[in-house]
């Protein structure tokens, strides 16, 4: 048994047989949907396919309603069309197993051995729930490659990339704009001394975040971000920003929702305080998050979790989709 | 020498002319039988919000090739029907539906209308007599009760029954059948004139229920919810700053 636990988180061995598991799962799906009634692929695989569809017969995605997504996504998965409805699958497996590559990466560069970095990764490759989400066709995985290679070049130094990368995220879904927060602290100039008046130290603190690392970082970042509105903006028009951002931030979904909020949203739902009542659901967050971020910067990798597992408990919305 | 010829064709043509008389008016008779001894009737499966209606059409005496047949639903602002969920189910199934307008997914009850649906059977078995149609249907969300009720009823009617043969071309001697029009096909690209069945007791509704909130109680669900959410936040804003990496 510790043979074959040792062998497992081997990297090589690791690498191969957690894809492997998920071209099964791919597999099995496939039989599931074609011979059972409760299917195994996520209903939003379908959204995803169905404005793929529109894409090719050169429509707007959101021709499909409840797409709520970048128009690069449905791009991305034309091959559905053309080629076989298992390619976005693969895409999806492929880049969560990047996505466990990564995190071996990066746990290299901090200094961990690699038996100690497979193990670890480990957790990632062959945990259950990362599996059967990338193999019933959830786009989430692209998004955990992209932040964990905005990390990984981070944390080697390659800040260009980095921010090329993380500009990406944050058009592919809005929620990684809350790692800017402890992006933004990590990169600051340490400041040497301490004390003196408040006034004073506030200055300094402000002038702590204007360097040139910051500079590049926040202009590549907000760069690439920009340019890709800016394409999709031209391409689709005002449906694109509603749908992929605005859609999201005004959002008061009530269906199937296990936010703390969700009763009392509900109740609210035609008040006229339901305006003032999600800006007050908005500002434990909005504290949280700032906490956790000026708290962890200094391990960047961490923050960025601490920040999506508030973010994530702290929604308005949170769903589950089990049909 | 043409005069013999002449009688013939005429003689032959009143006679063509007769039976084709004749038969539209035998095909309009079993149009009629059909109308008058075609039951509809309509149950509810599964629970909880996301259901499944099943429409059982019973034609009779005896199958009619050239038939039509077209149910129309009127469905209540209460539940929507999933336009991307009954096509994904169309190749497994025996009929094609069409809708009559936009369906918003998300919006509840109060916000929603209602709208109709057009199922056609695309093939009858001719051995079969029984016609069953399963349609999921989806409960909205409905409005919090402020009069202390816990659940909200929505009720689903049968669907009408409409008939239409190429072959009888006079609907007008179905009378008391109602003739209205509906597209003749699901891809609803021409309207037709359908034979409306018309029975003297209808045959009843079903009604599943929904859960609603209780709106009395939204100063305590708000007060409580802030609260608990103001304490959490505090206490784990305190923690991480406690813990905080220097």
């Amino acid at each position: 048994m510790e043979t074959f636990l040792s062998k497992l988180t081997e990297k090589r061995v690791l690498f191969t047989s957690s894809l492997v598991v998920r071209l099964v799962l791919v597999a099995y799906g496939d039989y599931q949907d074609r011979n059972m009634a409760v299917k195994y692929t996520d209903i939003d695989y379908q959204v995803f396919t169905d404005a793929a569809r529109f894409v090719t017969q050169g429509e707007s995605p959101y021709s499909r309603s409840t797409y709520r997504y970048t128009p690069l996504l449905a791009w991305l998965l034309t091959p559905n069309i053309y080629l076989s409805l298992l390619f976005g699958k693969i895409l999806f497996i492929v880049c969560d197993v990047l996505s466990g590559v990564l995190i071996h990466k990066i746990l290299r560069l901090r200094g961990l051995s690699c038996k100690a970095a497979g193990q670890i990764s480990s957790l990632w490759l062959l945990n259950p729930l990362p599996v059967g989400v990338s193999s019933r066709g959830n786009a989430e995985s692209i998004l955990a490659a992209l932040v964990l290679g905005v990390l990984l070049c981070k944390e080697a130094g390659h800040l260009v990339w980095a921010a090329v990368l993380y500009g990406l995220s944050v058009h592919m879904k809005i929620y990684p704009i809350t790692f800017g927060l402890p992006i933004a602290l990590s990169l600051r100039t340490l400041q040497e001394g301490k004390g003196g008046r408040a006034w004073k130290t506030s200055v300094a603190f402000i002038r702590s975040f204007l360097n040139r690392e910051l500079l590049i970082f926040t202009s590549v970042a907000g760069g690439v971000f920009l340019l890709l509105t800016a394409l999709f903006y031209f391409t689709y028009g005002w449906e694109f920003l509603h749908e992929t951002y605005l859609y999201h931030l005004t959002r008061r979904d009530i269906r199937h929702n296990f936010s703390p909020y969700f009763y009392m949203l509900y109740l609210t739902a035609d008040g006229r305080w339901s305006f003032g009542l999600g800006l007050a659901a908005f500002l434990p967050q909005l504290v949280l998050l700032m906490a956790a971020s000026w708290a962890f910067h200094r391990d960047l990798a961490f923050a960025c979790f601490l920040n999506t597992a508030v973010f994530v408990s702290f929604n308005k919305v949170c769903t589950s989709q089990v049909r | 020498m043409y005069f013999p010829l002449f009688i013939v064709l005429t003689s032959l043509s009143t006679y063509l002319c007769f039976v084709k008389e004749d038969d539209v008016q035998d095909h309009c008779d079993l149009l009629k039988q059909w109308l008058e001894s075609s039951t509809v009737s309509v149950e509810l499966n599964k629970l909880g919000f996301h259901r499944e209606v099943t429409a059982t059409v019973e034609l009779r005496p005896d199958v009619l090739s050239g038939v039509s047949v077209l149910l129309v639903s009127r469905w209540p602002s209460g539940v929507y029907v999933d336009p991307y969920q009954l096509a994904s189910l169309r190749d497994q199934s025996d009929w094609q539906i069409l809708l009559d307008s936009a369906i918003d997914l998300e919006a509840p009850a109060h916000k929603a209308s209602g709208f109709l649906t057009y199922v056609y059977t695309t093939n009858i078995a001719p051995t079969s007599t029984l016609q069953k149609v399963t349609i999921p249907v989806h409960g909205r969300y409905h409005e919090p009760s402020f009069a202390g009720e816990t659940f909200t009823s929505v009720y689903v009617e049968p669907p009408e029954l409409l008939l239409r043969s190429e072959k009888c071309t006079h609907l007008n001697r179905l009378e008391p059948h109602a003739v209205v029009d509906a597209p003749c096909t699901a891809s609803n690209s021409s309207m037709c004139s359908w034979v409306k069945t018309h029975h003297p007791q209808e045959p009843s509704a079903v009604s599943f229920q929904l859960p609603v909130g209780d709106g009395s109680a939204v100063a305590l669900v708000c007060g409580g919810t802030l609260l608990v959410t103001v304490i959490c936040c505090v206490a784990l804003s305190k923690s991480t700053l406690k813990h905080r990496i220097r």
